[in-house]
């Protein structure tokens, strides 16, 4: 945690010198920002605003952006990205897959920052890590190998779990590769797999009344934007059926799911923002590596547990980062 | 020569005042041009060294900090080799681990491994815990090293050919307490790395034994693996250090610009900490104290140049003035004085040279008037005159005088017939043969007359017996004129003169003035030279009666001389005789 603290310290001592040197310049840049998922959330929230401001981007007086929320709609994204290019913009981010991929094929040369995207250099976004080579660059993802890691932590939280219902948009090759790993790790645990695919927001109903009929131990939930639309009734559910659930990112948690662990997002955010500020300042995209999330969270909501009657036990609350009592 | 070049011909080519302005600014600027230049030698030197001190300084608490961070984590890792391997332990070595992670972020993986060196806990920030695997780790280097010094600093790995990863691994004090393999995300250290700020805008860097950078505030410089050619510009760095064996050197940076660098070790893992400044910020309170020496050097030429101007026109200025009043004095103006006020020594001179003018003028003055007095006086008498403030014997006065007239006769005609030449020559002969005689008898010469001369005796100057020597000089002349009578084809010299009281004084107007006699014995002595023969001697019967016996006379009773009513006696002198020679002999 001191580390933690020192970061934000250093990170935000930076901006102040940025910020006089940037207000020179006199140029106002333009940067868009392409979402699938619903609008002021992730890349498009404030939080986003506010890691370019503290590098010296004030909305309105030295950049403007450009905020495409495709709201679940994968259809949408090559009309953003044909907007973008006719505004000009400078750069663009994007979050997720389909959003980072739009912008590869449509985008020209416009240097595009990529993170929620996987892994780009197994998509082809990229041709390495340490010389993405092209016009995308961004945050890597190692969101895969994470299932298992989740699996093993639900297990470890609820030791009475057998059966996980593992809910997961099986149209996303990635979210399919999630949960494979998830699979692999069940057996070598001894554990059972629910397999819930859903491809469309009507198949939940589909996947809740499957767990009504035969109840699972837990659920753990692989967070795509269709996951994350649907996140409020997984959540919902959870908690009338007293099921244990692991999620993906904190803020579920925060939205009253029961655990999560993942790479922090804000983190990751920050890193898009910094990689857009080099952009900026003349860096060739093809020479900034991808960066690799170094921080996880794993978050636990202590109330959520109460209502379920669940004793968290001490070996989870030693290394929760985040607890929501 | 034309005229106009005259002036600079006159011009000295080194003038006193360049000279002077010269060696007093030179007497200014070179102390202090020395005083400059070492002051900015040592100064730079100083500054230098003080440069190399700090910059030193900055990399030894770089690599303090770096050092910190690692050994941070090292102290969290102790705590988990701090218990033996035993039954039931497991539980409390699992916490000592899930405590170290939540710690310490950087650490992304650990495994413990018991005293036989068998991995008993493997616990990732990624994938599932592993626990009691069993896998055999004797033989892991880490492990070997661990054993053997209680903590071991594996080389940096790349994962995924971009991020730096560094494998630390401790052992307790007893073996069977186990190691512990830590694997350390180095990415945090940009937390560490990007905090360090040198001068205004330098930072630091750090690379591993192999050149490898591991931290930069650049994470992308890090992140760009090994083949990058900027991080290799800092590996030259490195190098160069090395090769000179210092601690500071200059060279380029990452981004290309010039830099001074120093170095740091950073002993656990063998790393490098580096510091960086740009050149031209770290060499800018050089580059300023050097722009203030020669600003100040600059100052102290004006000054000294003023100073010089100044100093030199104060001391030329006077030399000057006394050249023109020299010259002044020269021209013979001797009125304007020269005005020096500087109270030294050039005010003496001036004060000298104006009472030099005084002397001058005063002496020209009188020269002057000497000249004038010689005109009808005889040199001696004219001093004698001039010097006894008796210039006043000049004014106009009555005395009693003796006049004296000589005559070349038949010149009129001569001068008709005979050629200028001739004439002038005989005239200039004919003076020469009297002038020496009238100077040595002292006699005043009032005026020639071409063929003739007027004499006085007794005027202005008195002198005993003037009769007496008129008739003596007269005797000589006509000795003297016998040769160039001679000369003159037969014609004759005479000579008249006659005693009397005349009216004696100067007539004439300014700058123009004779000396002249004015009265009856003037006629007299006139017509009686009129009257003479040629070689004959004539005088009246008042210069006779003053001779009386003293020189031999011959009466020749009166005659009718024209002008004068009655006849005058007349008496003639004896020319030539033996008695007068005895008596010219005597004189």
């Amino acid at each position: 945690m001191t580390i933690l603290r020192r970061t934000v310290l250093a990170a935000s001592a930076l901006p102040l010198l940025r910020a006089g040197a940037l207000a020179q310049s006199g140029r106002t840049y333009r940067v868009g920002l392409v979402s699938i998922g619903p609008p002021e959330s992730g890349i498009l929230s404030p939080g986003m605003i506010q890691n370019f401001a503290k590098r010296g981007y004030v909305e309105g007086r030295n950049i403007e952006f450009e905020r495409r929320a495709a709201q679940g709609k994968p259809e949408r994204l090559a009309g953003f990205i044909d907007e973008l290019v006719a505004k000009p913009v400078d750069v663009i981010v994007t979050s997720s897959y389909p959003a980072a991929a739009a912008a590869k094929e449509r985008g020209g040369k416009i240097p595009i920052v990529v993170i929620n995207s996987g892994d780009p250099v197994a998509t082809g976004l990229a041709a390495s890590l340490a010389h993405p080579g092209g016009n995308v660059t961004g945050v890597s993802e190692i969101a895969t190998e994470l299932s298992a890691k989740r699996l093993a932590l639900l297990k470890e939280a609820v030791p009475s779990v057998k059966a996980v219902a593992v809910l997961w948009n099986a149209d996303d090759f990635g979210m399919t590769l999630r949960y494979q790993a998830a699979e692999v790790e069940a057996k070598r645990a001894a554990m059972l797999i629910v397999p819930l695919g859903v491809h469309a927001p009507d198949d939940f109903d589909t996947a809740f009344s499957e767990m009504t009929k035969q109840p699972p131990d837990a659920i753990l939930m692989v967070t795509d934007i269709l996951t994350i639309l649907n996140r409020k009734r997984v959540i919902d559910f959870a908690r009338e059926h007293r099921l244990p659930a692991i999620y993906e990112y904190a803020r579920l948690v925060r939205d009253g799911g029961l655990m999560s662990y993942g790479p922090d997002e804000a983190g990751i955010a920050d890193r898009a923002a910094g990689l857009v500020d080099r952009i900026l300042k003349g860096a060739n995209p093809a020479d900034l590596p991808l960066e690799l999330p170094s921080r996880f969270q794993l978050a636990v909501n202590l109330q959520t547990a109460k209502t379920l009657d669940l004793a968290i036990p001490e070996s989870i609350l030693v290394r929760a980062d985040d607890v929501v009592e | 020569m034309s005229a106009p070049d005259a002036p600079l011909a006159n011009r000295p080519r080194r003038p006193l005042f360049q000279k002077y302005l010269a060696a007093l600014f030179i007497a200014v600027v070179v102390p202090l041009l020395a005083n400059g230049i070492s002051e900015a030698w040592f100064g730079y030197r100083d500054q230098r060294v003080m440069l190399g001190h700090r910059l030193r300084s900055e990399a030894q608490s770089a690599a303090g900090k770096i050092q910190g961070f690692l050994d941070d984590i090292t102290d969290q890792l102790r705590w988990t080799v701090q218990l033996p391997w035993r039954e039931g332990t497991d539980e409390q070595h699992r916490f000592d681990v899930l405590r170290l992670m939540s710690q310490a972020p950087a650490v992304v993986d650990v495994v413990l491994i018991d005293g036989s060196g068998h991995e008993r806990l493997h616990v990732s920030r990624v994938n599932p815990d592993i626990v009691n695997s069993g896998a055999d780790h004797s033989q892991d280097p880490a492990v070997i090293g661990a054993r053997a010094s209680r903590l071991w600093y594996g080389p940096v790995t790349l994962y995924g050919g971009s991020e730096p990863h560094l494998t630390i691994a401790v052992a307790g004090p007893r073996a069977a307490n186990g190691v512990t393999l830590a694997v350390i995300n180095l990415k945090l250290i940009w937390d560490v790395i990007s905090s360090i700020h040198v001068g205004q805008s330098g930072d630091a860097f750090v690379l591993d034994s192999a050149g490898r950078l591991v931290a930069h505030p650049d994470i992308s410089l890090v992140l760009r693996g090994d083949d990058d050619p900027a991080a290799a510009r800092l590996k030259d760095l490195q190098q160069a250090m090395t090769a000179a064996g210092e601690e500071t050197t200059e060279g380029v940076n990452a981004e290309h610009r010039p830099v001074i660098a120093a170095m740091a070790p950073i002993p656990g893992p063998g790393w490098a900490a580096f510091v960086e400044e740009p050149a031209t910020e770290a060499f800018a309170p050089i580059r300023a104290a050097l722009w203030r020496t020669g600003l100040l050097l600059l100052l102290g030429a004006v000054f000294a140049a003023g100073l010089g101007y100044l100093l030199a026109r104060r001391m030329v200025g006077p030399i000057r003035l006394l050249g023109q009043g020299a010259e002044r004095i020269g021209a013979g103006r001797f009125d304007q004085k020269i005005e020096i006020a500087t109270g030294d020594e050039l005010q003496d001179l001036a004060h000298r040279f104006n009472e030099m003018a005084v002397e001058l003028a005063l002496s020209q003055e009188r020269s002057e008037r000497i000249a004038r007095l010689k005109r009808f006086l005889a040199p001696q008498v004219a001093e004698l005159v001039e010097g006894s403030d008796q210039e006043r014997l000049l004014d106009s006065h009555r005395a009693e005088v003796v006049v004296i007239f000589c005559d070349l006769r038949g010149f009129t005609s001569f001068a008709g017939r005979a050629g200028a030449e001739e004439v002038m020559g005989l005239v200039q002969e004919y003076y020469e043969a009297l002038g020496g005689i009238i100077t040595r008898y002292e006699a005043t010469l009032t005026c020639f007359m071409g063929d003739g001369l007027m004499l006085l005796l007794n005027a202005p100057v008195p002198c005993p017996a003037p009769a007496l020597r008129g008739v003596q000089m007269a005797v000589e002349m006509q000795a003297a004129m016998q040769s160039v009578v001679s000369s003159w084809r037969g014609r004759g010299h005479e000579i008249g003169f006659a005693k009397g009281p005349a009216t004696v004084g100067r007539i004439g107007y300014e700058g123009r003035s004779d000396y002249t006699a004015i009265g009856n014995v003037v006629n007299l002595a006139s017509r009686i030279c009129a009257a003479a023969a040629d070689g004959q001697i004539l005088i009246d019967q008042a210069a006779a009666a003053e001779i009386g016996d003293a020189y031999p006379l011959t009466p020749l009773g009166t005659r009718p001389l024209r002008g004068f009513a009655e006849a005058v006696p007349v008496f003639s002198v004896a020319a030539s005789s033996p008695a007068g020679a005895v008596l010219h002999a005597a004189l």
